[in-house]
């Protein structure tokens, strides 16, 4: 009986100290972290709202996790700098509002980490999700066609409609519904080229 | 009045296996069942998700199938399903053999199986209609969790029960891993859940819980399970002792103190403290103590009988699971290491190492477990030696294929994405032709899947598909006979 | 820039905890090791080894082979 007890507090003991390791001291250390006021008097990194919020939960619904990583690794290791994903490593701070974390750890398509900065154009992310082949041929991401309604040729287009580059099945242009234009704010959003001083240590 | 017969001598052990057996019946073969379905399940999404990567328009327009719903659906059906009903199943009814003791609580386990079974239907759907929580491995709403922990609360409460109520004096190697097995998954999944979706950390330290948890839950969960499974079959099917028992007992408490510091591999590289992933890599690579002195244990049990492979289903699969469970522990280790990181980290390798843990380690030694054990407690033989062959041949190529496609594409992908002259789309195309090869490998391992159930559906019919007496079981005396004798004898004693 | 001395000094914290848990666990563990050897944990181990066998499944009998397939 007593040995039955002292198999099963070592073994308690071996999953309590590595989840103090690994995830309570870690987290104590990152209490300290406050984002920084920039110039402009904004906050980086700002929380989510609105439209982004909205958009992240989408971002998080559609899986996209599974395909894009949003972190930047540093200089030297690996290329993702020299690929133009980022301009600095990602660090701790950048995460500051991130909840649930969308790190990722798959890279079946590119980073995503620093997206509204690479891409700042909402046409290009529409077009984009609608079709991804229209932007980037041979791209293996699902169309994202149910967060657009479809104006076909002889149809009046609206004014916030964008043009589809390529025409088919008659359809002319695109106008994104509520969770469209949500998804696109946040992928907007994502941008870490904010020079955060630890990233250059 | 005719003289009574003089009752037969009964061996205690097998009056108690007897009873065992039948006392689980029910119970394992709901989990056993239900587990086969799930894996079927987690195949089919797996394989819609695979088939998605190389032909995106395949299935689309429909939200709730878009990749990133039916990618997550494919893994938490393939670990809680497929993984957690199996190692439930394969816990209590080896602790119930090893312990010598009925099932307990058979009733409360069987609601619990069915509360397990719709709370994975409840979490499968939450997800298809985008309720996914974002935390990998955790993706089920937070309402279908209380569904999943509570059944196992009730395995736990049964495994603890069993234990003290043991009959044997000694405790045999697998044991210690379930008993570690019921301490630790708990304790993983709540404090996971409460670092993550519960909101206790954010930020990157829920990154690394989420990791510490998407590590652990094959580590601490599945491959004790798989290494019970392995340290009961391999001895008691080629009917020799482990070789050495000094060593299964440093490779128990060496897994069990290093296999939880290795999550944050996952992780390299990332926006974390280096010291933690420092931490990471180096309890991956201690993980060669424990890989090496279980490699030890099971290979050297297996030396001179390796001739049994040819006659012995479980044993095809145990050694298989055994061998692959080095192989893929080897890899493991050395992917964490920062070097090879930088090169295989986001890539297709991982996917290819994870399968090859859980599609040749775990699950082999989950069937194996399922071919030894059914016989026993449905009291009937397998219907079919074919589709056993099949099942075998179709998890072996299949999971290779899967996997040598998925390394070597990793490699690749990683050494192109390291150089960046190279334009993104081209390595997404260099990648195209082996990610068809991985559909291939998978809907071999569907194939594989599927005569194992039809197998298990005849064996669950009674004495419809197959012949009365069990050929695996006819030892020279018939035992059941034996103990009912001796039960009417001792029953005409006391009146 | 006193942010960073403060973080250094955490730093230096952390590494101080892990070595005396380090440390800790390490005495704590041979202190284990001896307690069990002296308590007999590790006498009579084969006897374990040798529990999943009985006189109806000994030591160096087959007990699984294919369906249909002869003894």
């Amino acid at each position: 009986m007593s040995r039955t007890f002292i198999l099963a507090f070592g073994i308690f003991l071996t999953i309590a100290s590595s989840i103090t390791g690994l995830v309570i001291i870690p987290n104590w250390q990152f209490q300290a972290l406050k984002p920084v006021v920039k110039l402009d008097g904004t906050r980086y990194p700002e929380v989510y709202f609105g439209d982004q919020a909205r958009g992240r939960e989408i971002y998080i619904d559609q899986g996209c996790i599974y395909c894009h990583t949003q972190q930047v690794r540093m200089k030297g290791y690996g290329a993702d700098i020299r690929r133009g994903w980022g301009t600095r490593r990602s660090v701790p701070r950048d995460y500051l509002m991130d909840r649930p974390h969308q790190l990722g750890t798959q890279r079946m398509g590119p980073d995503l980490a620093s997206i509204g900065a690479r891409q700042p154009s909402v046409d290009w992310h529409a077009i984009h999700l609608y079709n991804p082949q229209l932007t980037s041929p041979g791209s293996i991401m699902p169309r994202f066609e149910y967060f657009f309604r479809e104006v076909r040729s002889g149809e009046a287009a609206p004014a916030d409609a964008i043009k589809v580059p390529q025409q088919s099945n008659g359809v002319t242009h695109i106008v994104p519904t509520d969770r469209g234009r949500a998804l696109i704010a946040y992928l907007k959003r994502l941008n870490q080229s904010f020079p955060l001083p630890e990233a250059n240590q | 009045m005719i003289a009574q017969p003089i009752p037969p001598v009964v061996i205690p052990e097998v009056e108690a296996r007897i009873e065992v057996d039948g006392s689980s019946r029910p119970v394992i073969v709901l989990y056993w069942g239900t587990s086969l379905i799930w894996l079927t399940i987690a195949s089919i999404a797996g394989l819609i998700s695979s088939i998605k990567l190389h032909s995106p328009e395949f299935l689309g327009g429909m939200e709730w199938l878009t990749f990133g719903r039916i990618r997550a659906v494919h893994w938490d059906t393939a670990i809680y399903g497929f993984g957690g009903l199996a190692a439930s199943g394969t816990l209590l009814w080896l602790q119930a053999r090893l312990c010598q003791v009925r099932l307990p609580y058979r009733n409360l386990l069987l609601v619990g199986g069915v509360v397990f079974n719709i709370g994975l239907v409840l979490g499968t759907a939450g997800v298809l209609m985008g309720q996914s929580t974002g935390v990998e491995t955790l993706e089920f709403p937070l309402w279908a969790m209380p569904l999943l922990v509570v059944p196992y609360v009730f395995i736990v409460i049964a495994n603890f029960t069993m234990y003290f109520k043991k009959v044997t004096k000694h405790t045999y190697v697998s044991q210690w891993y379930l008993m570690a097995v019921t301490v630790w998954f708990p304790i993983l999944v709540l404090s996971a859940e409460a670092c993550t979706n519960l909101g206790a950390v954010d930020g990157v330290a829920q990154a690394i819980a989420n990791w510490w948890y998407g590590h652990n839950v094959v580590g601490l969960f599945a491959t004790p399970t798989g290494i019970a499974a392995a340290y009961y079959l391999i001895p008691k099917v080629i009917g020799k002792p482990i070789h050495s028992y000094h060593l299964s007992l440093l490779g128990f408490w060496s897994n069990a103190i290093f296999y939880n510091w290795a999550g944050t591999h996952h992780l390299t590289g990332g926006p974390l403290p280096a010291w933690t992933i420092t931490l990471g890599v180096v309890g991956s690579l201690m993980m060669f103590i424990p890989v090496i002195t279980i490699g030890i244990n099971h290979h050297m049990t297996m030396l001179g009988s390796f001739h049994l492979l040819k006659t012995s289903p479980t044993l095809r699969f145990a050694v298989m699971g055994s061998m692959i469970y080095t192989l893929s522990s080897f890899q493991g280790s050395l992917e964490a290491l920062r070097s090879h990181q930088e090169v295989t980290h986001f890539t297709h390798y991982t996917i290819g190492h994870v399968h090859f843990g859980m599609y040749g380690f775990f699950a082999p030694l989950m069937f194996a477990m399922m071919y030894y054990g059914m016989p026993r407690l449905m009291d009937q033989e397998w219907s079919s030696a074919r589709l056993i062959r099949i099942h075998f041949w179709c998890t072996v190529v299949g999971m290779l294929i899967y996997v040598t496609a998925m390394c070597y594409a990793g490699i690749r992908q990683g050494l192109m994405m390291n150089d960046p002259s190279i334009p993104f789309l081209n390595i997404v195309r260099f990648t195209i032709p082996y990610l068809a090869l991985r559909t291939l490998g998978g809907l071999i391992l569907l194939t594989g899947t599927i005569a194992f159930l039809i197998n298990f559906v005849r064996i669950i019919t009674p004495h419809k598909y197959t012949w009365k007496t069990p050929t695996m079981l006819d030892t020279e005396r018939d035992w059941k006979k034996l103990v009912e004798l001796e039960k009417q004898s001792e029953n005409g004693g006391t009146k | 820039m006193v942010g960073i001395e403060k973080e250094n000094c955490f730093v230096f914290g952390v590494f101080m905890f892990i070595w005396s848990f380090a440390l800790i666990s390490g005495i704590t563990m041979v202190w284990l090791l001896a307690w069990a050897i002296k308590r007999g944990e590790f006498r009579d181990l084969r006897q374990g080894a040798r529990m999943i066998f009985d006189e109806d499944e000994p030591i160096g009998v087959v007990t699984d082979r294919f369906p249909g397939a002869p003894r």
